[in-house]
Parts: C-alpha cells; structure tokens; sequence
C-alpha cells in the first residue's frame, strides 16, 4: 500500500517536473524569439558582407539608368541605409517583371524601386514601413476654403485625361456627384489650370505635385490625400533579420530627418 | 421466448449491426450536406447563347491573362467584353504546371473553362505554352531554388508530351501554338544564360509531336521580346541575333510562323525601324531574317505589342498618345504588313492589380473599368465613326 502510494507520489512529480520543464523551455524559445527581435544579426542577414539591392532602373525619379551608373531617390535612401549599417551596398538592374523572382531565388537581398505595398505577395517577401505615399492628392490654391472632399459640387476639377485622376472623377460622377470636368493632356496641365484660376481644384499624384512645385516655387497651394499609395522595401519572408534591421534603419534615418533630405533632393 | 431472452437477442442484433446502421447515417448526412450546401459558384456560370464577334478588322486580338482568374464568371465577363471590343483572337497563357502539377496526370479544369467561354463567344485563341512543373525542374535542394521558367533539357520530352497533349484536346478551341515565352531573355529562360540552340531544340521536340496530335495547328516559335542586349549580357540576347542562331541550328523547319513582341515605347507606330532603337516597326527588322532564311511564305503574329502610359515608367507615353498611337498602329499594320496575321495587344485585363507599371498597359481595370483606350479601340476594331478627342487644349492665361 506505502509502496502504491509512493509510486503515486512519484508518478505525480513527474508529471509537474514535465509540465515545469515544458513551461521553461516554451520560457526560453520566447525569450530567444525577443531577443532574436529586438537584436538582428547582421552577418546572418547579409552574409555576403553587402547588400544587393535590385531596382528597375527605369522610374525617375526615384532610380534612373544613365548608361555609367544607376541613381535616383530610391538609390539615395539603398547608400543611406547601407551606410546606417555599415556594410556596402551594390545595384542589380533588373526589369519590373524579374524584381521579384530575383528576390526569391536569392539574387538580391532587397528591392528598392517604387514598390506598391501588394498583399498577394506577402506569403513570399516582407515589407519594411513605407517610406512615401504616392497618393492621389487634391490640390486647391493655399488661400481657398477647406476641401471638403465629400462634398465636392460644381466644382471645376482638372485632371489629366485617361489618368488615375480621371478614373477617380469618373467614379464620384457615377455616385451622382456634380462637377464640371476639366480634362488635359498632361498632369502638369491640369495644375496650371487651377493656377491660372481655371479650375477650383486639381487631382494629380503626390510625386506630379511636389515636381510641380520644385519648379513653381512662388505658387503656393494646399493638398489633401484622397487615396494611398504607400511605397516600401521588400525582403525574403525567410530573411527575418534583413528585414527588421532595414525597418529600424529607415526609423532611423526618419528620426533624424535624413530621409526627408533625401526627398528634397529629388522631389 | 421471455423478455429477458429477447431484450438479449435485441442488444446481440444491435451490437452487430451497429457499424453498418454507423455507415449508413454517415452517408445520409453526407447526402443531406450535400444537398443543402451552397454549390460551388463555377456550376452557376451559364455559358450563354452562342454568339459571334462583329468586327470590321479581324486581325484585331488582345492578350488575355485568364490563367489567374479565379472565378469563372470573370472569365466569361473578360471574353464577353473582348468580343465587344470587337477582337476576334486571343492570346491566352495555358501554364504547363497548372495542367500536370503531378507527372502523368493531367487536371484541364481551368484550360477547359477558358476554351469553352471563348468558343461561345466566338473568338479564336492563340495558346501559348510554359511554366515549368516543380517536378520536372532540378531537386537539388542545396542549389539555390529554380524559377518556374527553368526547363532543364532533360524535360524537353515530357514538355513535348504535355504539348501535344494541349494540342489534341482543344483542337476544335485554338488557332495556333506558342512554344515558350521570349527565351532570348534570361529571366524567361530560368535565370540562366540564354540558349537559342537549346531552344531549337526544345522545337524539335516538339514540333512532330504535336503535328501527329493536331496536324491542322500552327506551331508558333519564338515569341521572341524586342531587347537590346548584345552576346555575354547575363539579361539576354537581342532578337536578331537570337533568331539568326536559331536558325543556324535548325529551328526552320519545326516552326510554321515567327511570333514577334514588338512594343512602342516612346515612338509613334510609324517610326522609322532601328536595331539600336526599340520601337513598333522594329518587327520588320526580324521579317526581314525571316526573308534571309527563305521562311517568305511563313506569316508572322505580333502576340504583344502595345504602349504604355504609366506617369513614372521612363518607357511609357501620355494616355492620350497611347490611345492614338494604338489605333494608328493597326492602322499602319493594315496598310503594310501582309505578312503578320494577327496584332495582338497586351493585355486586356489583369485579374489583379500588378501595382506597377505593367498595369498601364491594360483595356480594363482589375475591377473591369473601361478605360478610354478600349473606346478607341472599339471604335477601330467596329469600324465605328472615332471619337473626338477628349481632352482640353493646354490652358492658357486671360
């Protein structure tokens, strides 16, 4: 009987001895998993010892080819990053059509070039926090009345034809929304038209405006997003550690102003 | 017999037939299931009545990408507008891997959805071939990971099967077949150096194997894509170049016509042709290879070609100079080109945004928006009176 119970006795510590050894082991995968999070290795995220970063070079402003070397915003913010890390950076120019297999197969660590956050690629590549938006945005004269976007009516609104802006004109007119149309054959058309006081407002994105306002500096207007087009960097689903350690680089740089520098240079 | 003796004998009877009173609920309440759930939404898609596409240019044809629809109703919606426009071919990617995913045995569920909408509308479809199988790909797990594009030559045959395969079911569906995508580019041949003789090959193989199934359809080769990259680029390898080698290593006789890719970019559709210049002419440069090698009565298809008018790609024009250098192109093809048989634009509709440029090279929005090129086009393609252009002149001051 004394026997019985001991058995019991030790058939019941072990069990607590599993469930306490379970308990501390799932203890320490989590802290491993936050330390792992709050310090991503560098050699484990670039073992090459550089970044490979891959950009179509063909979207001025942010990565152009001029037959030597590739440059552009989207080139600015690649060195900017690299630099905060301290390991070199180097460009792989690759068509729009093979950025993403490049990633994937390991040909590049990174791409950097105007990428539109895509949810359907997320099974396969992580996004860092984005670095702009290139919206739609309306533009009125800086002295105007507030937009009210949801009450837009019999407004003039210049656009260029056949755009973005005009699918987003088109949409509100079939709501029943009235508004006078003003399509041009360019963007920058339709913001010299709400310059010159032909138009009440103006749709273009956000990269056509600040291009247009580098080059129109006495002009002073208001904008006011009224869509989202977030840009950001992409890395392998598998390199966890690449990713996190350019997410808090692009923090970083944020922080200090430096990619708003960037930013002033091109746009 | 007591009560006793009998409630025994209902208990043995029961224990007995216990499984297979189990097995018959089972199949009750599978039926029941089935029964009142919903059925899947691909049955509830009418093919509709036979109908016949109204055009007045019938080299008129777009590329559509079906292969990634996922509901059969946007299938038939994207075939209903095509016969709208009044195009009366498609081009349409039918992936190797979607059909044979496992080797030997074939799944036609989405090729036979795609050919049955397009033949009740009337229009004929150009099939174009590729996408490698992961089990006809290396497995060598310590290489870096193959793209889908990788065809070892070892699975040349087995892509020659599947082919063929292709080619005999939808005889009665397709026109013509595209062996491969623009193989003088690196990315379409798997990231790897491209291999115009290996790609002959790869017609070879193919060639009389799908003659035996479908002796009627023409093979297509090439599909080549406009590309300035000279000998040792890691890119590719400009057409002409790519053509000639083909040639050289006897791919003449395994083609019955060239499909061309010849994109606009930033010139008007009648530019002058420039091998150091991409343009919608430089087509004529590779008709002329074909000439040189004695292929004079073979025809040509232009499988895509198109503009682009994305407002940051340094490739693209103005929505307004897309519309028009698309009408004008056909218009110039109709005049000079005897020799290619269908202009093919690319793309009708995506079934999802690409979120980049590629997007600005649609007739319909993901969401099936018209946009004001498949008007322009329409009215061509109809023969309908154009349109006024519809855009303010630039604005001036007073």
């Amino acid at each position: 009987m004394a026997a019985t119970a001991t058995r019991r006795l030790t058939r019941r510590k072990r069990a607590i001895l599993a469930l306490l050894s379970a308990a501390l082991s799932a203890a320490l995968v989590a802290i491993l998993m936050v330390r792992q999070d709050a310090a991503p290795d560098i050699g484990k995220a670039f073992p090459a010892g550089e970044i490979v970063v891959g950009v179509d070079a063909s979207f001025p402003p942010f990565a152009l080819d001029d037959g030597r070397t590739v440059r552009g915003l989207d080139i600015d913010i690649a060195r900017a990053i690299a630099a905060e890390l301290g390991i070199p950076v180097r460009f792989e120019n690759i068509g729009f059509y093979a950025l993403y297999d490049a990633l994937i197969s390991g040909r590049v660590d990174l791409l950097i070039s105007a990428l539109r956050i895509d949810r359907a690629r997320m099974d396969d590549v992580r996004y860092t926090q984005p670095y702009f938006d290139n919206g739609l945005v309306v533009v009125t004269p800086a002295d105007a009345a507030e937009t009210d976007i949801e009450l837009l009516a019999n407004e003039r609104i210049a656009f260029e034809y056949a755009s973005a802006a005009d699918a987003q004109v088109s949409g509100w007119q079939e709501e029943g929304r009235a508004i006078v149309r003003l399509p041009y054959e360019m963007p920058e058309y339709a913001l010299d038209a709400l310059q010159l006081g032909l138009a009440d407002a103006a749709i273009v994105d956000a990269t056509t405006l600040r291009l247009y306002q580098r080059e129109q500096r006495d002009w002073n207007a208001k904008f006011e997003y009224i869509t989202s087009d977030p840009y950001a960097i992409a890395a392998r689903i598998d390199r966890k550690d690449a990713w996190q350690l350019v997410d808090n680089a692009l923090s970083a740089l944020k922080e200090r102003g430096e990619l708003a520098k960037i930013f002033d240079k091109w746009l | 017999m007591s009560l006793i003796k009998l409630k025994r004998k209902l208990l043995a009877d029961w224990t007995r037939r216990r499984p297979v009173v189990a097995v018959l609920l089972m199949a009750l309440g599978a039926l029941a299931i089935a029964l009142i759930s919903p059925r899947p939404a691909d049955d509830l898609v009418p093919l509709g009545e036979q109908r016949t596409v109204e055009t007045a240019k019938p080299r008129v044809c777009v590329h559509t990408m079906l292969e990634n629809e996922v509901h059969e109703a946007k299938i038939k919606r994207s075939l209903e507008l095509t016969r709208e426009l009044g195009a009366a071919t498609i081009v349409q990617f039918f992936p190797w891997a979607y059909a044979e995913a496992e080797e030997g045995r074939y799944d036609w569920t989405f090729a036979d959805r795609i050919a049955r909408h397009a033949k009740r509308q009337g229009i004929g479809i150009i099939a174009r071939l590729g996408l490698v199988p992961a089990w006809a790909r290396p497995s060598d797990s310590s290489a870096p990971p193959t793209t889908l594009n990788f065809l070892p030559e070892e699975s040349f045959a087995d892509f020659a099967r599947y082919a063929a395969a292709f080619a005999g079911r939808y005889a009665d569906a397709i026109d013509g077949l595209i062996i491969w995508n623009e193989p003088n580019l690196s990315f379409e041949w798997g990231f790897r150096p491209v291999d115009p003789a290996a790609y002959a090959r790869l017609l070879q193989a193919s060639y009389p194997r799908i003659k035996a199934a479908n002796p009627a359809l023409q093979v297509l080769a090439g599909a080549l894509a406009p590309t300035q990259e000279q000998a040792g680029s890691s890119a590719g390898l400009n057409e002409f170049d790519y053509l000639r080698a083909m040639y050289q290593a006897g791919a003449g006789a395994y083609f019955d016509a060239l499909a061309i890719h010849t994109y606009g970019y930033h010139d008007h559709p009648a530019a002058q042709p420039n091998p150091e210049r991409l343009n919608f002419r430089r087509a004529e440069l590779l008709r002329e290879i074909m000439l040189e090698h004695g292929d004079e009565d073979k025809p040509a298809f232009i499988t895509e070609f198109g503009w682009n008018d994305h407002p940051r790609w340094s490739g693209a024009v103005r929505p307004s100079q897309r519309s028009a250098y698309t009408v004008q192109a056909f218009e110039y093809a109709e005049q000079h080109w005897d020799w290619a048989k269908n202009l093919c634009l690319w793309a009708l509709r995506f079934p999802a945004d690409i979120l980049s440029y590629p997007d600005n090279f649609t007739l319909i929005s993901a969401d099936f928006t018209l946009k004001p090129i498949y008007y322009a086009l329409q009215d061509y393609a109809r023969g309908w009176a154009r349109s006024e252009e519809t855009w303010l002149p630039p604005p001036r001051a007073g």
